[in-house]
């Protein structure tokens, strides 16, 4: 595979893909998926309903036991993961997994050097990642001197200088107060704004119906529901989500009792209320 | 919320349950654990002090039935591929660079194996597999709770058994990490299929997170240990230990002397 | 009878800021108290200071006066602080000992730590299971738990130790919504059961105001905000803070900001 021209994301599909941990775990189960290029997916479920293996089939971190996931309808899995790595970016639920370097600086480098990237190219990425997540003038502070929060931040801000058309967050949300939250979600819509496919595992079911412009609900290794935020949380589809162990956020099951159609989010609400007591 | 009372413990109808007090079955495998390691290092002396071959095929032989008895056989394979490259390097140091050696099996140039270089490279190979199988046995067949509660019970005290015990915990664990690790620095870019200089940069990015993991656990560690009253003063009350038997402590004293017998009779000269 | 830190000022050891202080809480048996402040407001401090780990255990210098139902918690040794005083933290993983078979001896390892007869061991390890209703966890692999299971172990294990103190730094914080509850129900339970005073550090508000009866907000070390949960959860100042409000009251704000009054119809919806 050449390397990605940084605006246009491929196409995303997961045919039929089965895998089973060496355990005996069967963590997919003859999933099927199509995303498109540029789209803000939220793939929610518990924990166990195999959102994370998910996402490490697109960077060849994991290879499908059968069925194939293709990029631009093409196969990947003659691709090392290294070489995906530049199509792919993936930040991590745990920071401390990645997390090596003497300074911030060097940690947020790492990814593009790997990608072949230098000098004032290199320098102008890494600005950029770490203004993003709100850590510029960190340069020179040791990750683990950051408090565990702010390594996550660290950690997706190493992807992130990376400029991977596709953008993947694991758990962005968890162990983040409400500024870190604020600031995933900001970087999210930023990357989408740059016509960049981004991907998040999440069980945060607010983060996903405001942030992301489609939901995909997983359990048991399979989609269950597809769909818009409205679509997945509309009250019809709330027996298949409870099914999945996961609630419908407070806007919607407001505006469900109020009979006001589907809002899954505070703003929709909001509008539902004024347009009905107009 | 009402304050409530503290309530009282409920009179004790269930007692300690079998799965805690579990009997693992066969004669090799009940064994004590001092005694299984014992044999253990009994057979380790023999299979280097004896020379020639009869010592590590008597072994040998002893591990194959021990192996087989309970069923460990598999296990064992996997070791012993483990080691394998091990194995294939002194087989090829043996094979072509056996100083003194002067009966070459046949000539490629200026390459000349021999064959006392097979026989003692096979040689060689075959006590590195049979010591450590012996060993690899006695771990095998002991699962860690009761080493370390046989330790607990002989007096070590419960810091060294902690230690023993997170020890060998820690090398799967370790293992584990490291694969995660490894994923994550892959899913930046980091080369680990590619040429070998570009691999060896590759360890700094692996090696740091797991030190600094570790690390950054010890403190979390630490206090959840204090948590659960580790540093109390006093003897750890033991749940359950292995038994150990009058007859078992008499193996491991005649264990004991034939070890000490074989070093004698090798460093004197009597084994030539 | 009462968990009281007075005037209590902490620094971490070779650090010339003050983590957490001055500060005075007052922790009540069968109360649930919750904690919430933006990240390195001193949450995780106030749980080590409060519990006496610090700086019984990982040092530093603290000032004022820590005291556990009377007793001054710098004269107390760290298994007399964890007698009185549980504490728990974020990941199940790093909590569990690691060298136990099964979830009832990993429970048991407290009391047998305190030499306790066997029979006491046993007795302690199902009342603490019973507590939070997972005695048919007790056969199973403490290190193959899910996230729920494993930190309800993990509270089990502090709860075998019979503490009238509980203190929490952010249990559910890398859990899923049915982990979560899991783990929000346990603490309920084991406050009725065992009629302990809980002090809860959390960054899900929702939680809080499901189970706290008192809350206060930390600001850099210090207590900005502090009263009857509901109140502290409705207040305006907790955005600043750095604290999400509850969705209920974030929604009613909305609502209000759009200029829309909350009829009763609306405001039972947000129930």
């Amino acid at each position: 595979m050449t390397a990605p021209d940084r605006t246009s994301a491929p196409a995303i599909e997961f045919d039929g893909v089965t895998f089973t941990y060496a355990g005996g775990t069967r963590a997919l189960d003859g999933l099927d998926l199509r995303i498109e290029p540029g789209e803000t997916v939220a793939i929610v479920g518990q924990n166990g309903s195999g959102k994370s293996t998910l996402v490490k089939h697109l960077n060849g971190l994991l290879r499908p036991d059968s069925g194939r996931v293709l990029l631009d309808g093409r196969d990947v899995r003659p691709v090392h993961a290294a070489r995906l790595a530049a199509l792919a970016g993936l930040a991590f639920q745990n920071p401390d997994r990645q997390l090596f370097a003497g300074n911030v600086r060097s940690e947020v480098e790492f990814g593009p050097r790997n990608l072949g990237v230098r000098g004032r190219d290199l320098d102008a990425r890494v600005g950029a990642a770490l203004e993003a997540v709100g850590l510029a003038g960190e340069l020179e502070t040791n990750a683990y001197d950051m408090g565990y929060s702010r390594r996550k931040l660290l950690a997706i801000a190493s992807v992130l200088a990376m400029r991977t058309p596709i953008l993947i967050l694991d758990e962005p949300t968890t162990g983040q107060d409400a500024r870190g939250v604020a600031l995933v979600g900001g970087l999210v819509e930023a990357a989408a704004a740059e016509g960049r496919t981004v991907i998040a595992v999440s069980h945060d079911m607010r983060f996903a119906a405001e942030r992301f412009g489609r939901v995909v609900v997983m359990r048991a290794g399979r989609v269950v529901v597809d769909g818009t935020p409205a679509e997945v949380f509309a009250e019809k589809r709330w027996p298949e989500l409870r099914a999945a162990n996961l609630e419908p956020p407070l806007p919607a099951v407001a505006g469900a009792r109020l009979g006001l159609g589907s809002t899954p989010t505070d703003a929709a609400l909001v509008a539902a209320v004024r347009a009905r007591n107009r | 919320m009402p304050r409530t009372r503290r309530p009282a413990l409920p009179p004790v109808d269930r007692g300690l349950p079998d799965y805690v007090t579990r009997r693992t079955s066969g004669f090799y495998r009940e064994l004590n654990p001092a005694t299984k390691l014992a044999l253990a290092a009994l057979e380790v002396v023999v299979v280097f002090a004896v020379p020639g071959w009869l010592g590590p095929l008597v072994v040998l032989a002893i591990v194959a039935g021990v192996a087989a008895a309970t069923r460990t056989g598999r296990e064992l394979a996997v070791i012993g591929l483990a080691a394998s490259p091990l194995v294939i390097s002194i087989m090829v140091v043996n094979l072509f660079v056996l100083p003194g050696a002067a009966d070459p099996i046949f000539h490629a140039g200026p390459i000349a194996p021999t064959w006392s270089g097979l026989w003692f490279g096979l040689l060689t190979s075959t006590r590195l597999l049979t010591f450590s199988s012996a060993v690899a046995l006695a771990y095998l067949t002991t699962p860690v709770d009761d080493l370390l509660a046989d330790m607990s019970r002989r007096g070590l005290g419960r810091r060294g058994v902690f230690v023993v015990g997170a020890s060998v915990q820690m090398v799967p664990r370790t293992i584990e990490r490291v694969g995660e690790i490894m994923d994550a620095q892959r899913a930046r870019g980091m080369d680990t299929e590619g040429r070998i200089w570009r691999r060896a940069r590759a360890v700094v990015p692996l090696a740091a997170p797991v030190v600094f993991g570790a690390l950054t656990e010890v403190e979390e560690r630490t206090m959840a240990l204090e948590a659960r009253a580790f540093t109390a003063p006093g003897r750890q009350t033991l749940l359950r230990a292995p038994a150990d038997r009058a007859s078992e402590r008499a193996l491991r004293w005649l264990a004991l002397i034939a070890l000490v017998a074989v070093l004698v009779a090798r460093v004197s000269g009597r084994l030539g | 009878m009462s968990l009281d830190l007075a005037a209590v000022r902490y620094r971490y050891a070779g650090s010339m800021s003050v983590a957490l202080g001055p500060l005075d809480l007052s922790l009540e048996p069968g109360q649930v108290v919750g904690v919430a402040g933006a990240n390195e407001s001193g949450k995780t401090t106030l749980c080590l200071a409060a519990s006496g780990m610090a700086p019984a255990v990982v040092g530093g210098h603290l000032d004022g006066a820590v005291e556990i139902d009377g007793v001054a918690a710098s004269t107390l040794r760290p298994h007399e602080l964890a007698q009185r005083c549980g504490l728990l933290f974020q990941r199940a993983a790093t909590q569990l000992t690691h060298t136990t078979a099964t979830v009832f001896e990993e429970v048991g390892f407290g009391p047998c730590n305190l030499s306790l007869a066997r029979d006491d061991v046993v007795a302690r390890v199902w009342w603490a299971l019973a507590a939070l209703g997972i005695e048919d966890l007790a056969p199973r692999d403490p290190t193959r738990l899910s996230g729920g299971q494993g930190q309800l172990v993990a509270l089990a294990a502090v709860l075998a130790l019979r503490p009238k103190y509980l203190i929490l730094d952010e249990p559910t914080s890398e859990l899923d919504p049915a982990g979560t509850g899991l783990v929000a129900d346990g603490l309920v339970r084991a406050a009725r059961e065992t009629g302990a005073g809980i002090l809860l550090v959390e960054h899900k508000t929702d939680v809080l105001a499901r189970i706290a009866d008192r809350m206060i907000v930390l600001d850099r070390g210090g207590v900005a905000l502090a009263g009857p949960a509901a109140a502290v959860l409705g207040d305006d100042r907790l955005v600043e803070l750095g604290v999400e409000p509850p969705a209920r009251v974030r929604l009613a704000r909305d609502l209000r900001a759009a200029g829309l009054d909350l009829t009763p119809d609306l405001a039972g919806a947000l129930e």
